[in-house]
């Protein structure tokens, strides 16, 4: 990269670092991999605590949560989970693009279908919780389930699969920014942490759908 | 730390920048990735049908095992910690050596309730 572009890419300020852009650049990168990193195993603790307190109550209920998971729709929650496993490939191809600075076509396209299949799975996600409205599945006087405890499985349906939602809509959001910022000015996503960061926030949000998948939809199908 | 971080080693030998990247440069990418696609959509085949074999637990066991599965692939490849520095690779680990403490003072309470009832 020429010095401009460097320049271009450097947060202020950098100046105190008393050092050539070039040196200031590889440090702030490798300063926001590392900072994201930190973000990404804080994350980690937060979802570990909410996977956790599912685990200990399916533990004291394993019936009821059978009961429970039988009553989620399989094929909505199959069919969303490649979708995200899909734009986890086409995130990791954008960054990977983005990190050799070469083919910018290419990180903007994968950019856009990463954005565009976080949207799928919002949509798909939309039609599941009219049907869970539709059949009874909100916790509370109308209930559809007589176990008492499968409420419990879907308090937690509903808390886990909201929360994922809000940082897969924060990821979209980013993915959009980064899509616009390209499509404005096709050099600035070459070398540029920005998309790093935001692909690897990316990769966290699929990765906590990996886990809500056996949690959510595979309890109780044998039965 | 120096101004060539461990990531800009792209594979291979790096063309001079131009505005025509040679013919088979964005290959290079896909091939590396792709192929973690498919075996992460085959992962995810194996633990639909799993959850229907009629053996209770071990079908719960399974649906875990390939979630761990798919998070090692994701993280290893997706997210580069298999180039990454050591550095991030410790914070990687801290964020699942914590959780694992959560879980294991956790799970030591509940289920030896549980084996006392």
């Amino acid at each position: 990269m020429s010095r401009v572009e460097i320049e271009a890419r450097l947060r202020e300020p950098w100046s105190e670092l008393e050092t050539d852009p070039g040196t200031a650049f590889a440090r702030q990168r490798d300063g926001a991999t590392l900072g994201i990193w930190i973000f990404l195993a804080s994350e980690v603790l937060f979802f570990g605590a909410l996977f956790l307190t599912y685990t200990a109550a399916r533990l004291a209920h394993p019936e009821a949560f059978a009961a429970a998971g039988r009553e989620t729709n399989i094929v909505y929650g199959t069919l969303n989970t490649a979708i995200l496993l899909t734009s986890s490939l086409t995130m990791a191809v954008a960054s990977q693009a983005a990190e050799t600075g070469l083919f910018r076509r290419l990180t903007l396209r994968c950019l856009a279908a990463t954005a565009a299949l976080g949207l799928a799975f919002l949509v798909v996600k939309g039609f599941e919780y009219r049907e869970d409205i539709e059949k009874h599945l909100v916790p509370g006087a109308h209930f559809a389930l007589d176990r008492g405890p499968a409420q419990i499985f879907f308090a937690f349906y509903w808390l886990v699969t909201v929360v994922h939602a809000i940082h897969l809509s924060i990821g979209i959001v980013l993915v959009v920014r980064l899509t616009v910022k390209g499509w404005r000015d096709p050099d600035i996503l070459a070398e540029n942490p920005q998309v790093e960061v935001t692909a690897l926030y990316w990769h966290l949000v699929d990765l906590v759908w990996v886990f809500l998948y056996p949690m959510l939809y595979l309890p109780g199908r044998s039965g | 730390m120096s101004a060539k971080s461990p990531k800009s080693e792209t594979p291979k030998s790096e063309p001079p920048k131009s505005e025509t990247p040679d013919p088979e440069g964005p290959g290079i990418v896909w091939r590396r990735n792709l192929p973690v696609w498919v075996v992460l959509m085959a992962l995810l085949a194996l633990s639909t049908w799993a959850a229907y074999w009629p053996y209770g637990r071990i079908d719960t066991a399974i649906g875990f095992g390939i979630a761990g599965a798919k998070t090692a692939l994701v993280a290893l490849v997706f997210m580069q910690l298999k180039h990454a520095s050591g550095l991030v690779r410790i914070v990687a680990a801290c964020g699942l050596f914590w959780a694992a403490i959560l879980f294991t003072l956790t799970l030591a309470d509940v289920l030896s309730r549980m084996a006392n009832r």
